[in-house]
């Protein structure tokens, strides 16, 4: 199945789904409109065949890192004289449109047609949530609850979304773009 | 009406009667293969409730990399899967080249080939040898030990390094493959296939083994699938799905292999399929090394401070333990704005929670090995 055929009989059954502006590089990538589409297109997609979801991931696209959220000071080099600028450090590029928005992905793969779908959700910063998959794929248990984790993402009708990979008393979610670390009883 | 006495429900006093226990398993029991702590409710020998806690090993490798260069995060990749690096490096590379519009010439792709599979090999023999100290053979871990020290002064000969290699760069790899390498690795692998069958008759198909593991553990193709396991946990139990068939990378199209299938997904099977695959791996390093190509062994124009344009790739290989896969974001900067790793460990373990529920005690280990985690992917 190419992925012109694919994105067609997409389309012939939820014609507001779009393709993605920014693609995934050689993969189908399309765009829901709403979060409530969420849940009937990823039913349609299981049944349709791609009945293995590989992967969950969020993107926050508010802006360069903030080097708060970091503990040491970055490329930390004795031999490098004093004043001089570190190697590296996080700069907006110009010209980019960074926006207060966290992008939900989710890959779905058909093992017998070898098909990938990249399916994208737009979601405020603030508030964002989308329906949990774990009904569906049990594989998305623990991957939204490392997006609830390092994102602050709220999946609904998750039956245990709590911390899987930062300890209980770090404070925040590591991969928000704004995170600052606050110090803790490891910290000296 | 409302002064009617509640009645006991009778399931639920019964329940409550039997004497529960809790059992920490871990962070530090041997069997855990790293620091992973399991907290299990026990009745009697039947677990009840199983809740796997992790994260001891978290180093935010996806946090770190967005305030390095692309050539550094490399290094950061070589921590995730930490017994089987090669294909860490390989996924970031595959996935930065696909946005840096960088190709690998031919003979580098020879070479990241055989680098994968002799770690495939290398990775599969510490499983081979430490599964069956779990289960209580302690012999092949011996004769495992010394063919995967073989494989490891390989690479220390080629790249420096014998865990955390580095040596699968953007554009290619570190260094060429000398002849007097090459001609050891004839070698070995002439050493090694013999050693297989070796392999077989000590442990694979030894009946007290096989006794042990055969009807332990059982996955259904449904659940497999369902719950995402990918790799030989996949294989094992049936369903044909390997990343070098399926969406072939460094002319894996090119090379013979078989997919080695389990039946039932026991136990048994899922390490079946990693033995087997020792084997393919070693063909296809023996058609590799046959057809070598001549030429570079870096791609020209890949710059010293790569900024690719605003985009996103996806990438994955079929790494040892599963299908490794990098979700990279770039927004023009000198470091990825944004690097997902779906770490095939991390999704392998979550089904523990519910394959656990109704096993016996003797036989957690003997699920949670045939799983086969690195515990520095699973935290990343």
């Amino acid at each position: 199945m190419t992925q012109d055929e694919l994105f067609a009989s997409i389309q012939a059954k939820f014609p507001k789904i779009e393709k993605a502006a920014v693609p995934v590089k050689d993969y189908l990538t399309v765009r829901l409109a709403t979060k409530d589409m969420l849940l009937p297109f990823a039913t349609w997609l299981k049944q349709t065949g791609f009945d293995y979801l590989e992967m969950v991931s969020a993107v926050d696209f508010l802006g360069p890192v903030d080097m708060k959220g970091y503990i040491r000071q970055m490329n930390f080099n004795t031999f490098l004289p004093d004043g001089a600028t570190p190697q590296i450090e996080s700069a907006a590029t110009p010209n980019y449109p960074y926006r207060p928005v966290i992008d939900l992905v989710w890959s779905f793969v058909s093992l017998k047609d070898k098909a990938r779908v990249i399916v994208r959700l737009e979601t405020p910063r603030d508030a964002s949530s989308a329906p949990t998959l774990s009904g569906l794929f049990k594989a998305a248990d623990w991957q939204e609850r490392e997006i609830f984790d390092l994102f602050g993402v709220t999946y609904e009708g998750h039956p245990n979304l709590t911390k899987i990979l930062t300890p209980d008393f770090l404070q925040g979610h590591p991969l928000r773009k704004d995170y600052a670390h606050v110090k803790d009883r490891y910290d000296e | 009406m409302n002064n009617a006495p509640v009645q006991p429900d009778n399931e639920t006093v019964g329940k409550l009667k039997t004497d529960q226990m809790f059992i920490n398993l871990g962070p530090q029991h041997p069997s855990t293969h790293g620091v992973l702590r399991v907290g299990l409710t026990v009745e009697g020998e039947i677990i009840v409730k199983a809740v796997p806690d992790i994260g001891y090993l978290h180093r935010g490798t996806e946090k770190l990399a967005e305030v390095r260069g692309y050539h550094h995060c490399v290094v950061l990749t070589d921590r995730w899967d930490y017994v089987s690096a090669m294909p860490n490096n390989l996924v970031f590379c595959l996935a930065a080249e696909k946005l840096m519009g960088v190709k690998a010439p031919p003979r580098a792709d020879a070479l990241r080939v055989i680098m994968c599979e002799m770690n495939r090999v290398a990775s599969h023999l510490l499983f081979f040898g430490t599964y069956g100290i779990d289960i209580g053979a302690y012999t092949p871990f011996l004769y495992a030990f010394r063919e995967r020290e073989m494989i490891l002064d390989l690479f220390e000969m080629m790249c420096g390094a014998r865990l955390t290699y580095n040596y699968i760069r953007l554009g290619g790899v570190m260094v060429d493959a000398t002849p007097e390498w090459l001609a050891k690795l004839r070698e070995f692998v002439a050493y090694f296939k013999p050693k297989l069958d070796e392999y077989d008759n000590l442990l694979t198909y030894n009946p007290i083994f096989m006794a042990r593991t055969e009807d332990v553990g059982l996955i259904s193709a449904e659940d497999a699938i369902s719950w995402g396991l990918s790799g030989p946990n996949l294989r094992g139990s049936g369903v044909n799905y390997d990343a070098r068939r399926a969406d072939p990378y460094c002319g894996y199209e090119n090379y013979e292999f078989d997919v080695p299938l389990g039946k039932t997904g026991s136990c048994w099977d899922r390490f079946f399929c990693r033995a087997q695959e020792m084997r393919q791996s070693i063909r296809i390093i023996e058609q590799a090394l046959a057809k070598l190509p001549e030429g570079p062994f870096m791609a020209t124009g890949v710059a010293k401070i790569p900024k690719p344009a605003p985009g996103e790739s996806y990438a994955h290989v079929e790494a040892s333990r599963g299908d490794l896969g990098i979700h990279l974001v770039s927004d023009g900067g000198i470091s990825p704005f944004r690097m997902h790793v779906r770490a095939p460990s991390f999704i392998n373990l979550a089904m523990l929670q519910e394959k656990l529920v109704g096993m016996k005690v003797s036989d957690v280990i003997a699920l949670l090995g045939s799983i086969d985690i690195v515990l520095g992917e699973v935290d990343r």
